[in-house]
């Protein structure tokens, strides 16, 4: 039989539905696998798509082009993506980048006219501390160098053309996360089924944790508050769509503790009363899925998940996993659910919280990678042990990713309330000029307060360190992170939205001189607005490189030589 | 400050009486609101002032602008009024350094993201964002300002123009178009700021499915989206001596185009109108309302002969519930999204469009004008009845039946284009033979009024008896009301003769004695669509005979050609003006309307349902679904 290229997408896409539910939460899976074999989403896939769930074709549209790694449009075989974070950036990505565009003859954004490779810049991947590094369509290549690149681009023509598929190439992470390793799996998860909920709470309570993340939310008060929300589902999901640049630690987490992560969460729904799990993937890490899925269903073969975990009748629980589709503000709980949700990953307004209403509007915890992992330790070795750690304020200990210009990159366990010098020595970064505390959303700290504490007290974080030597250019750094913010901006709120790239604008007429001191106040006047104005923590962060800016290294940009003369 | 003790006035914010107080101080002023009011409900109830752009009364609040933003003691960052809900007590200040800083930021940035002139706009003196920079004093653009356009306008629509160059992303054609309308036209595309309001796949309006309601229009805060306007084209018309130019006019339009003319909602202009229009250059002005008498007589005897058919043939093809047919957004969301249910359309034309053909038939005969020199304008709240004439099937009477659908608003503008001062002029009647029509057509206007006027017909033929009997004045209480989708039952206890006019149709009333007639009637198309899956699902509705169906919220008095803003108050003063002036009416039953009864004497004489008013008063549908290419 003779069929169109429109019926042939129908039949994909009825085949896709029968193993996925027709409700919207299967949109973003649904797009992902119809991609898979087709490539991109076609005009007539996406009506279609939405006619089977019910919603309009235009908020299929809407989505798909709000995901960076949803196709619209036909792109090429291979669709590289080079990551342009700072540690990237600092390591050569420029010149890997000349060599792609040189290489393949085309620039960044296009594909090459035989259909073979697509160029594109991507936000950090969480290979800061192999940088720089890039994304061959799900694969991942660290430590590129303009020889490497090349071969890269050769082996993909060459395998392309055998049939064989393109394998990644990453080398070891350096890391030292001992209290992890030394963990005994499941150890959590036996006690805790012998405690009440409420005491299961008052020991995370107790311990002082707070969420990893980077919002540093108490987790007991939130297992608790969802534990006390009415309802008669719940969820529990798992925050890992590590999206920070400079930021890997939560992938060195699942890549080497995935089962404490698991734990956790099923801890977690044994203490609100939750039967469904998800962990919320970045698509970034879909080299990750095939082990954690491994060890999903090792888990469910032990009896640690399903139906009647540990055989405590009506205990059930399971876990799937939600890839991401590649949308850093989906970091932020709220985007996530929506995301979750087949929507737009647009954060809510707020109250309601999650733990209240959050994902189907049913009472929902979501926790960082690492909170969870903790949350094992802790009900493993006792709130006390980890409360003996840390500050007052912030109790414990935290994984640090720490790149850029130092001896010894890699994911760092450190207590809280080292300060930056500490750390410094600790990863061989003495003589930096400022130190990026936790990532792009965190504080730029120049050197004469290096002295300054690593904890909530002071610069409280999220876990990415990036180091800048004595000479680089902080009006570089400024430019590359508000590039970066106002790419991964959602874009509803208009602080964020337009006042980010009047920022950046405002970053390079200073590059070009051209920036008047009054404007540059104008400036500073609208950076504090968009931190008190925008909805998320992604505007509320976004302009701080421009006050930190301003505030340390105000000679840097008064007194520099004009780029162009 | 001095502090201040008020309570919420009862009526302004609904109090129920499980709900908890909460004590709030606004800028120093302390009061009580029932917990979960927004902070921006409860400064308007003590008459702090917050701006807002993307809120609106109609819509699900956003907090995407942030223009409302105040601070809260103990938060960090400011909190949007909007949708922030006070569930305990809380302390407000709207008037501090960084919230006006904020608020002259937010301002700027939209400024420095819209591109056009003030004064060469639809909306000057008109437009939310004009007012925020007025009242924020704004008076040199900080972050600059566009000098060229980035889109290129979008015209392909026979209704609606988007110019995106001035749209300031604020949703609320969004949420309109999906909340309210049920649409999924509009969406937002991309992110960051590339975001844009955009429709599937970027393609023309034309091309995509939309059914010119016209919602967004009223919702849009500057001048992004408008009618297209046509004024220039009926100006040359009326310029022209050649051309015999006439005009008719809804209730709806007449209700409202007052509040363009400094009138507050509710003030009718009919007769004023009437005059301005003349003195414009109309030839003739006729009221709508008597092709609304003839809807009800020609859908009314469709009804009965579907029920009949269904009743005593026992016919199981007989497509009911009879949807009404009269509102063009709400036919073309038929043809797009429920091509299956076009049967249940009505086959009536809206009155818009039999008068147009009987214009261009009946008057021009009678007048001895050439049809081909006519131009037929209506006046409409409406920007789908400019698609809708220019539908190919309404050329009935051998020309396009109406040559213009003009919208209220652009009708307020020739008229102040004329130097008409409308609230003081004169008034003076409608021309004959299209002049005092009946007071149900005049309820067209307003959701439940079609369904209100068919009854009265309905009742009065069938039972023999005056509707006076069974309702008070003739006011058919339980179809009124503003809940988007309702029923109601009617239960046919008596049976008289067979009105002559009917009497080659059926033979007796016997078999409608101790029928209970069910109707329902829904408005907003979001409401029409949760009336057609439930009888899809065989829920209540699908147990009604007959549904009355207007896709803007509120009715025709709540078009998308009508002035703007509009809310559920604006909305509420037209439906009372247009009821005040039913009752007014000395004839107030379309069957008693002696002009429509001389028609079919003079003109349809194989009478309602006939082979002639089949030909000019009936129409059919394009099944057009959901898929575009």
């Amino acid at each position: 039989m003779l069929m169109t290229g429109q019926d042939q997408e129908q039949v994909i896409i009825n085949e896709l539905f029968k193993s996925h539910s027709r409700q919207r939460s299967a949109l973003i899976p649904i797009l992902q696998a119809l991609q898979v074999g087709h490539g991109y989403i076609s005009e007539f896939a996406m009506q279609y798509i939405a006619d089977c769930l019910n919603i309009h074709a235009a908020e299929v549209y809407g989505l798909a082009t709000f995901y960076h790694f949803v196709n619209t449009r036909p792109k090429g075989k291979f669709i590289i993506r080079l990551s342009r974070d700072m540690s990237s950036m600092m390591k050569g990505a420029k010149v890997v980048a000349r060599q792609l565009e040189n290489d393949l003859g085309i620039r960044f954004g296009e594909t090459t006219p035989d259909g073979m490779f697509t160029l594109e810049w991507t936000s950090c991947i969480g290979m800061n501390y192999q940088a720089p590094a890039m994304m061959v369509n799900n694969e991942v290549f660290s430590n590129l160098t303009a020889p490497r690149v090349h071969r890269i681009i050769e082996d993909c023509r060459q395998e392309f053309s055998s049939h064989r598929p393109t394998v990644g190439n990453v080398s070891e992470t350096y890391s030292n996360t001992t209290t992890y390793s030394s963990y005994k799996v499941n150890a959590a998860l036996t006690k805790a089924v012998t405690m009440t909920p409420a005491a299961v709470i008052a020991e995370l309570t107790a311990s002082g944790l707070r969420g990893r993340g980077g919002a540093g939310f108490p987790t007991g008060m939130k297992w608790g508050l969802a534990a006390a929300a009415k309802g008669d589902r719940k969820y529990i999901v798992c925050n890992a769509d590590e999206g920070e640049p400079g930021t890997f630690k939560d992938r060195i987490i699942l890549g080497k503790h995935a089962d404490m992560v698991f734990e956790a969460m099923t801890v977690a729904a044994y203490v609100v009363g939750s039967r469904e799990g998800i962990v919320y993937l970045r698509y970034e890490y879909s080299h990750l899925r095939p082990h954690l899925d491994s060890v999903l269903t090792a888990r469910r073969q032990a009896n640690l998940l399903g139906d009647g975990i540990l055989g405590r009748p009506g205990f059930d629980f399971d876990i799937r996993i939600h890839m991401g589709a590649g949308a850093y503000v989906c970091g932020e709980e709220t985007a996530l659910i929506e995301s979750l949700e087949g929507r737009r990953g647009e954060p809510r307004n707020r109250p309601p919280y999650p733990a209240e209403r959050g994902f189907n509007n049913c009472p929902t915890v979501v926790n960082n990678v690492e909170t969870l992992a903790s949350a094992c330790c802790i009900l493993d070795r006792g709130a006390k042990w980890f409360a003996s750690m840390g500050t007052d304020r912030s109790k414990g200990f935290k994984l640090f990713s720490v790149s850029g210009d130092c001896s010894h990159p890699g994911v760092y366990e450190l207590p809280w309330g080292i300060t930056v010098d500490q750390l410094l020595d600790t990863v061989g970064g003495k003589g930096a000029k400022a130190v990026q505390v936790g990532g792009y959303t965190g504080q730029l700290v120049p050197a004469r307060q290096f002295d300054r504490k690593i904890a909530y007290e002071d610069l409280g974080i999220g876990g990415s360190i990036i180091i800048y030597g004595q000479d680089r250019d902080m009006l570089q750094v400024a430019e590359n992170y508000l590039e970066f913010f106002i790419e991964e901006s959602c874009g509803q709120c208009t602080p964020c939205r337009d006042g980010n790239v009047k920022l950046l604008e405002g970053v390079r007429l200073l590059q070009s001189g051209k920036c008047s001191n009054r404007y540059l106040n104008d400036l500073v006047s609208l950076s504090e607005t968009i931190q008190l104005t925008s909805k998320c923590g992604l505007g509320q962060a976004s302009p701080n490189v421009v006050v930190a800016l301003n505030t340390h290294f105000k000679e840097e940009i008064l007194a520099r030589p004009v780029l162009g003369n | 400050m001095p502090s201040e003790t008020c309570i919420a006035e009862a009526g302004t914010v609904t109090v129920e009486p499980d709900v908890q107080m909460v004590t709030a101080t606004i800028d120093g002023i302390a009061l009580e609101v029932p917990s979960g009011t927004t902070i921006l409900e409860a400064a308007r109830t003590i008459g702090v002032h917050i701006p807002t752009l993307c809120h609106h009364e109609d819509l699900r609040p956003a907090g995407v602008c942030r223009i409302c933003v105040v601070g809260v003691e103990g938060m960090r960052t400011l909190q949007t009024a909007c949708t922030t809900p006070i569930t305990q007590p809380i302390t407000v200040s709207t008037n501090t350094k960084a919230v006006r800083t904020a608020r002259r930021h937010i301002v700027d940035l939209m400024l420095a993201n819209h591109y056009g002139d003030c004064y060469a706009c639809k909306r000057n003196n008109n437009c939310e964002l004009q007012a925020l920079a007025k009242e924020y004093g704004v008076d040199f653009f900080r972050f600059g300002h566009p000098t060229e356009p980035k889109y290129p306008i979008d015209r392909t629509s026979s209704a609606i123009v988007r110019d995106m160059n001035k749209c300031v992303l604020c949703r609320r054609c969004v949420r309109t178009c999906n909340e309210v309308q049920g649409v999924g036209c509009l969406t937002v595309k991309d992110r960051s700021a590339r975001s844009q309001v955009a429709t599937f796949g970027d393609k023309p309006l034309s091309s995509v499915v939309c059914i010119n309601c016209g919602q967004c229009i009223n919702r849009c805060p500057t001048g992004a989206l408008s009618e297209l306007d046509q004024t220039d084209e009926v100006w040359a018309m009326l310029d022209d001596p050649t051309k015999h130019v006439v005009i008719q006019t809804a209730p709806s339009p007449r209700a409202a185009i007052g509040e363009c003319f400094g009138q507050p909602a509710g003030t009718s202009m009919t007769y004023q109108l009437n005059t301005a229009l003349k003195r414009m250059g109309f030839d003739a002005v006729f009221d709508t309302n008597h092709s609304a008498d003839l809807t009800i007589l020609e859908e009314g005897t469709e009804l009965i002969l579907r029920l009949h058919s269904a009743l005593v043939k026992r016919d199981n093809a007989v497509a009911l519930p009879q949807f009404t047919s009269c509102s063009p957004g709400w036919v073309k969301y038929v043809e797009h999204f429920y091509p299956e249910m076009i049967p249940n359309l009505s086959t009536a034309k809206s009155p818009q469009q039999m008068l147009g053909a009987l214009l261009k038939t009946y008057y021009a005969e009678k007048n001895g004008i050439d049809p081909k020199d006519m131009v037929v304008v209506a006046l409409m709240p409406c920007t789908a009845k400019k698609f809708e004439c220019n539908r190919p099937e309404m050329c009935d009477s051998g020309f396009k039946d109406v040559d213009f659908g003009l919208t209220t608003r652009e009708m307020a503008k020739m008229i102040s284009e004329s130097g008409i001062d409308l609230p003081n002029i004169p008034k003076s009647d409608f021309e004959m033979p299209f002049q005092d029509a009946s007071g149900a057509g005049q309820i067209f206007g307003a959701t439940g009024g079609v369904m209100e006027a068919a009854l009265r017909t309905v009742i009065e033929m069938v039972t023999g008896q005056k509707v006076e009997k069974f309702f008070d004045r003739a006011n058919i209480v339980p179809v009124r009301g503003i809940e988007g989708a309702r029923m109601a039952e009617i239960t046919i206890t008596e049976v008289g003769p067979v009105p002559e006019i009917l009497k080659h149709l059926v033979p007796d009333w016997e078999w409608l004695r101790g029928v209970t007639l069910k109707v329902g009637i829904a408005h907003g198309t979001v409401n029409a669509r949760r009336v057609v899956e439930d009888i899809k699902a065989g829920g209540p509705f699908s147990e009604c005979h007959f549904i009355e169906f207007m896709a803007c919220p509120g009715g025709c008095l709540g078009g998308g050609g009508q002035p703007i803003p509009t809310n559920a108050e604006i909305r509420a003063k037209r439906a009372k003006a247009i009821y005040d002036l039913d009752e007014a009416y000395a004839v107030r039953k379309s069957h008693e309307n002696p002009i429509v009864l001389q028609l079919y004497r003079e003109f349809l004489t194989d009478g309602p349902c006939g082979h002639q008013s089949h030909h000019l008063l009936h129409t059919s549908y394009t099944p057009r679904g959901k898929f575009i290419s």
